[in-house]
């Protein structure tokens, strides 16, 4: 018996008005994820990769479509509900890590709990478990100055898991760091994968950050040009 | 509450910005409430007077015009009239200073059943009572000169002819919002100088008459009798009430009222727009950030509420240290001697550093709305963008 599905895509397009004209960026997309996939989403630029990224969490509306996301239909939510939804279900990572510069560590993996019903004891205790998760206990008075840059990428990972979301969303969350930060943050995606069982969607233009994926897609022009697991992928370029 | 840490954060994160924003909305402010309270000073006074009991006649032609002596005993009798006595502006050089204080005869046994609210030990005052040339000084001019009683007082003077020698025999105190730099003496002294050295040049004038009626006394029926009594006279009054008196010093600003309010309308203008460009510079900076918490779930009123905090608190500081702070200051540093004698008291009402204080709440609120509505509206894959 599959897994539950976590995201469902019937049908989805997406264009952009520019100059009063319609811009096709998704035509006609189908796509099923299953709960706790670790799903790579590659392809050139301008593919649709990050569009694709944004309408399932909850970022952005598609034109025509639906986007299902843990059963529930986002596509006809509201932006206030939407909004509130992405609060309780969906954890962001970006390249840029994007901390609140003047906040530390501790606060800045705090911010989504300000927005749960939970006390503030309970807000410290969870981001420094949170903290701890991506190993960086003792570093929770830190600023993001004080940071490295895979450092700070792990508070930003904290922040992501913080509210226990269900699915987890990452834009090229190695595409600012070198080698050996972004193999521990990629270490960190597979733990959060296989321990804690999350659903994440990554998108990435490099390889080796989609080696550890459980599952690649490939998009071009806005269609899905590929769809195989990882073991499908290493069996086609013979890699044991 | 919970969101307050961030946006103190935020406020500290460009602490140059902040603090050129708090000190030009500070001292905006500042000098606001110092050009209100030279306008309201003197109708705060004139509303602590309602209820003093006290009416002052002068004649119809003015302050310069003379009113008989005589007159002070006359409706010094009257029904209702407790006490009266001449208020004469002497207007005296003292050690060469023009006008350094104000000087007035008055009567002495009647002008502390008067002037209630003065006080001055009995011995004191009986000291005064009995010495013709004697005087009674105010504590804060006591205090600045180091006069004590006994010294020598010697006014020369520029209206009369006649110079008083007058010797302190006591000091009175006054609460603030009084002239605590008088320096009162005995008509009689004056007038008997005149009649004696001038062949009674300027004589007999009482300048201004000061009434304390009784309690429960209707004071307009009061002025009314006393007017009535003068009218077919030579030298016919106009009696009002104190606080009318006082008040009508304030109706001789006249358009200059309207001037500085409609500066300090300006002002205002001014600061909202130094405030909402330095709000708006804040928020350009941090497009992405927003694009950030909005992302992560916080919705769009909380993103405008957490802007208009921000920008709120910022010119709320400027208004506590502009207008609280002016009214501290002015609290305890007495700015009086310093004018020549052209304020003999000058504070910031507590409505106006009120008025001073909200007015920068409101500039917080107006010149945060825009950049806080454009902050709510900004679309989060529009923000991320400008990040990569």
């Amino acid at each position: 018996m599959s897994a539950p599905l976590a995201i469902q895509i019937h049908n989805v397009t997406k264009e952009y008005k520019r100059n009063g004209q319609a811009i096709p960026v998704l035509s006609g997309l189908n796509l099923n994820v299953n709960q706790g996939e670790f799903l790579a989403l590659m392809g050139p630029s301008g593919s649709g990769k990050t569009t694709l990224l944004n309408l399932i969490a909850g970022l952005d509306w598609a034109t025509a479509g639906d986007v299902i996301v843990d059963g529930l239909n986002i596509s006809g939510l509201r932006e206030k509900e939407l909004t509130r939804w992405r609060a309780d279900h969906i954890g962001f990572i970006f390249q840029m890590y994007n901390l609140i510069p003047v906040m530390t560590a501790q606060e800045n993996v705090e911010l989504p709990l300000l927005l749960q019903p939970v006390t503030r004891n309970e807000r410290r205790r969870r981001a420094a478990t949170a903290l701890k998760i991506v190993g960086l206990e003792g570093r929770e008075d830190h600023y993001p100055r004080q940071l490295s840059g895979g450092q700070e990428q792990r508070v930003a990972i904290a922040r992501a898991i913080v509210t226990d979301p269900a699915l987890i969303v990452a834009d090229e969350p190695t595409g600012d760091l070198d080698r050996t930060s972004a193999e521990e943050i990629l270490g960190l995606l597979e733990t959060l994968h296989r321990d804690l069982e999350k659903t994440i969607v990554m998108v990435t233009h490099d390889p080796q950050a989609a080696s550890k994926a459980s599952r690649l897609l490939r998009l071009d022009k806005g269609q899905l040009v590929g769809d195989e697991t990882q073991a499908e992928a290493r069996n086609r370029m013979g890699v044991s | 509450m919970k969101y307050l840490g961030y946006v103190l954060r935020n406020i500290s994160r460009n602490p140059v910005r902040s603090l050129l924003t708090i000190g030009s909305i500070s001292v905006s402010l500042f000098l606001m409430m110092i050009m209100l309270s030279f306008l309201s000073v003197n109708s705060e006074v004139s509303d602590s007077l309602k209820g003093s009991n006290r009416i002052i006649a002068m004649s119809s032609q003015g302050f310069a015009a003379q009113v008989p002596i005589r007159f002070v005993d006359e409706v010094g009798s009257m029904e209702g009239v407790t006490a009266a006595s001449p208020l004469s502006w002497y207007g005296g050089k003292y050690q060469e200073q023009e006008m350094p204080f104000a000087q007035f005869g008055i009567y002495p046994e009647k002008i502390f059943d008067i002037w209630d609210e003065l006080t001055i030990p009995e011995d004191q005052k009986k000291a005064f009572i009995d010495d013709p040339a004697g005087c009674v000084i105010g504590f804060k001019m006591a205090e600045e000169r180091n006069i004590k009683i006994g010294d020598p007082m010697p006014l020369k003077g520029t209206i009369y002819p006649f110079d008083l020698n007058l010797t302190v025999r006591g000091i009175y105190k006054s609460p603030p919002d009084r002239d605590g730099r008088m320096c009162i003496f005995n008509w009689r002294f004056l007038e008997e100088g005149l009649k004696k050295d001038f062949q009674g040049r300027q004589a007999g004038n009482a300048g201004t008459v000061f009434l304390k009626i009784k309690s429960g006394t209707d004071p307009a029926q009061v002025c009314q009798k006393i007017d009535a009594s003068t009218i077919n006279s030579d030298t016919p009054t106009r009696t009002q009430t104190e606080d009318a008196f006082v008040a009508q010093f304030a109706e001789l600003w006249g358009d200059m009222r309207l001037m500085i309010s409609a500066v300090g309308l300006a002002v205002v203008v001014s600061l909202i727009f130094v405030s909402g460009n330095a709000m708006a510079m804040a928020m350009r900076e941090r497009t992405t950030e927003i694009a950030i918490l909005k992302a992560i779930g916080f919705t769009n009123g909380k993103v405008l509420g957490m802007v208009l905090s921000e920008a709120v608190f910022v010119s709320t500081i400027g208004g506590m240290i502009g207008a609280l702070g002016c009214k501290l200051l002015f609290d305890v540093f007495d700015i009086s001697p310093y004018t020549a004698g052209a304020l003999p008291f000058f504070f910031i009402p507590t409505k106006t550093a009120l008025l001073g204080f909200g007015t920068s709440i409101l500039i917080g609120f107006l010149s945060g709305l825009l950049p806080a509505f454009a902050a709510a509206r900004l679309g989060v894959i529009q923000g991320l963008r400008k990040v990569v």
